[in-house]
């Protein structure tokens, strides 16, 4: 069988997937369909310091080739995530990644200190980039120094691999990458949603409720890689491709453009059960390919590129 | 966090036919890769046809009938992701996520019942009015009232006919049984004795319907059942796409929406505020 593990830094993941924040519940709900110990890590919803209720229906809406969502982050809350979410998932054998999401760099430290104590989790995410809140103007995902500051803050507040979650709503990604990774993050997620709509010229009625939202699945595929490989390019701390993966072949696409790691998200709405065989399907297709490990394929279109 | 059931699983499924009802509705029949047992009324699916060009979120669907080992949903054809369900062929295959949801509550014996359907809200009664019976409500003390914009629309009205309860249609053009809505239709029932002012309520179809039976039941007093057909992504509690408003002093007002999918499909009115009061 060909070998599945990578190493994010000082982590180390029996397989390069991860589920992505927000599309798989919070902590073992897919258990049943998808069970932990198949997956490199799962990805928390984002976790805010209060309760947050979200957005009204219609908060969701498919379009022809990908998704929109306006859910708003809803969360119970940190409180309810230590004393429920976490104890549920401590014995799952997997990597725990906790995604944090705030509204200043100093919210973000708070919620950093509170789960740096917390044993069952691996790391940290931050989400820099959810479209869905302040009207989507993205603050902490846009300006790089405020990302900067906003990473700083959770670096000086834990000792745990912390990740930064891009946007893929900004000209220049690559700016943001460095900018987290002087900031101090071990990895960067890229990427979260792209901001998008709909609309029914009839009525004239929006697809969502808050009219905007964020754009997911096959459709994002092409952009989610641009965005991935921007970020390769500029730092030389892992990268998370996230955007669009549905099977093996996608994934080796963002190995391909040199990602260390990927996250699945919309596809397990097609399927609750795809990461449970993910990885499966992964080394199965490497092994038709004759290959012995994900290693040889990492890089391939930078050397693709350089042998030219 | 709530769950998704635990006799759910993600699966395929091969479909052995598709029959036209008519312009607009369809009955899907499909063989699950591993049998399923009797289920209740009111759970429902999610179906995706697998071709990489139909929808790749799947829809629901209650189940409509089983037989044997074959599952059997009715399908009402509206968009893109009914219709690439409507035009498949025989031997094809799908993905099949299930069973989900909660279903029809237990029934409580002689207690006199109405089942409300609006259109394509019919199907989960078919199954739902024989675990009734087996439940013991009597069959003298079940009325079902099918209401559709027109006779075309009441589909399978026979079959529900053939039952051995009282099944009335009530068609908006009054092209077949009473003229008007079935909330009418139950309140002429009621004022000429026919439905005791008593009778629980169990009620599907669209959304200002289940409002209307909300407002009825919290003026009355009277319980009732909604099943709700919320937009879902996921069907299984990870997209957060079906919130339903709980109200603060029921049963699920710990936090301020429920999910459908998990949750639901059926609330009963203490938990739930569809209706803008
Ligand atoms: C628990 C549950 C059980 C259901 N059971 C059945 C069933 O047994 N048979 C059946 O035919 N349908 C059922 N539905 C509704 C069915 O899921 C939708 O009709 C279907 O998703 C529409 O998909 P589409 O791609 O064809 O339409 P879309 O292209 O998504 O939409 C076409 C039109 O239909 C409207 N629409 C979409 N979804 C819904 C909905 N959920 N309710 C009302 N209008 C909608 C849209 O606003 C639009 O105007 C159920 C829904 C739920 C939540
Ligand atoms: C319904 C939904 C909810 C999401 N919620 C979150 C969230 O809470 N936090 C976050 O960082 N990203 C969230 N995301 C973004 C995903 O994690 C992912 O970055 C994005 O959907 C792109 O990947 P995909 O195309 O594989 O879905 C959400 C996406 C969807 C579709
Ligand atoms: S449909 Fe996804 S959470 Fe209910």
């Amino acid at each position: 069988m060909p070998s599945l593990a990578v190493t994010l830094g000082e982590l180390q993941l029996a397989n390069p997937i991860l589920s992505a924040s927000g599309t798989f519940g919070h902590g073992l709900e897919m258990e049943q369909f998808a069970p932990p110990e198949r997956l490199g890590g799962l990805v928390s919803k984002t976790v805010t310091l209060r309760p947050r209720p979200g957005n009204p229906a219609p908060r969701i809406h498919e379009t022809e080739a990908g998704f929109l969502n306006s859910i708003g982050l809803e969360n119970r809350g940190l409180e309810t995530y230590l004393a429920e979410t976490l104890p549920e998932v401590a014995g799952a054998d997997t990597r725990i990644f906790c995604n944090i999401g705030g509204e200043s760099p100093e919210e973000y430290a708070r919620l950093a200190a509170l789960l740096d104590e917390r044993s069952e989790i691996d790391a940290l995410e931050i989400n820099l980039s959810c479209p869905n809140v302040q009207g989507g103007r993205l603050p902490f995902s846009t300006d790089p120094a405020l990302a900067e500051r906003c990473v700083r803050a959770v670096r000086e507040a834990t000792s745990k691999p912390i990740f930064a979650k891009l946007s893929p709503n900004v000209s220049r990604i690559a700016e943001l990458a460095v900018a987290v990774e002087q900031g101090g993050a071990d990895g960067i997620t890229a990427v979260n949603t792209l901001l998008g709509m709909q609309v029914d010229w009839r009525s004239g009625k929006p697809g969502l409720a808050t009219v905007m939202g964020g754009y997911s699945g096959q459709g994002i595929k092409p952009v989610a890689l641009r965005c991935a490989w921007e970020c390769v390019q500029a730092v030389s701390i892992p990268v998370l491709g996230c955007g669009g993966i549905a099977d093996a072949d996608d994934v080796l696409e963002f190995l391909a453009v040199g990602c260390a790691a990927v996250q699945v998200g919309t596809a397990s709405f097609s399927d609750p059960g795809l990461l449970g065989h993910l990885a499966a399907d992964l080394a199965a297709r490497l092994e038709a390919a004759g290959l012995e490990s994900i290693a040889q394929v990492r890089g391939s279109l930078e050397r693709h590129l350089s042998a030219k | 966090m709530p769950r998704p059931p635990e006799d759910s699983r993600s699966q395929t499924a091969e479909v052995i036919s598709v029959e036209s009802l008519g312009a607009d509705g369809v009955l899907l029949r499909v063989r699950p890769q591993e049998p399923l047992p009797r289920l209740r009324g009111a759970r429902f699916f999610m179906l995706r046809r697998e071709d990489r060009l139909s929808p790749a979120i799947p829809r629901p669907f209650s189940l409509y009938d089983q037989a044997g080992d074959e599952l059997v949903f009715l399908i009402k054809l509206l968009g893109r992701g009914t219709r690439a369900l409507g035009d498949m062929q025989p031997g094809a295959r799908l993905r099949l996520i299930g069973p989900l949801g909660n279903g029809w509550p237990t029934f409580t014996p002689a207690q006199p019942l109405v089942m409300l359907a609006g259109g394509i809200g019919s199907v989960p009664f078919l199954v739902g009015i024989a675990d009734a019976l087996r439940e013991g409500v009597a069959a003298e003390d079940m009325t079902m009232i099918y209401g559709a914009a027109t006779a075309a629309q009441l589909f399978e009205f026979e079959r529900f006919a053939a039952l051995g309860v009282r099944v009335l249609a009530a068609t908006d053009d009054g092209s077949r049984g009473f003229a008007g809505h079935a909330l009418e239709c139950l309140a002429v029932e009621q004022e000429e004795g026919r439905i005791p002012p008593d009778a629980w309520l169990y009620a599907c179809g669209p959304g200002p319907m289940l409002a209307a039976v909300e407002r009825l039941s919290r003026n009355t007093g009277v319980p009732a059942w909604l099943s709700l057909e919320e937009l879902m992504g996921c069907g299984v509690g990870i997209c957060n796409g079906c919130p339903v408003p709980t109200r603060p002093e029921g049963p699920l007002g710990a936090w301020n929406n429920a999910k459908c999918c998990v949750e639901g499909p059926v609330f009963s009115t203490d938990a739930i505020q569809i209706a803008e009061n």
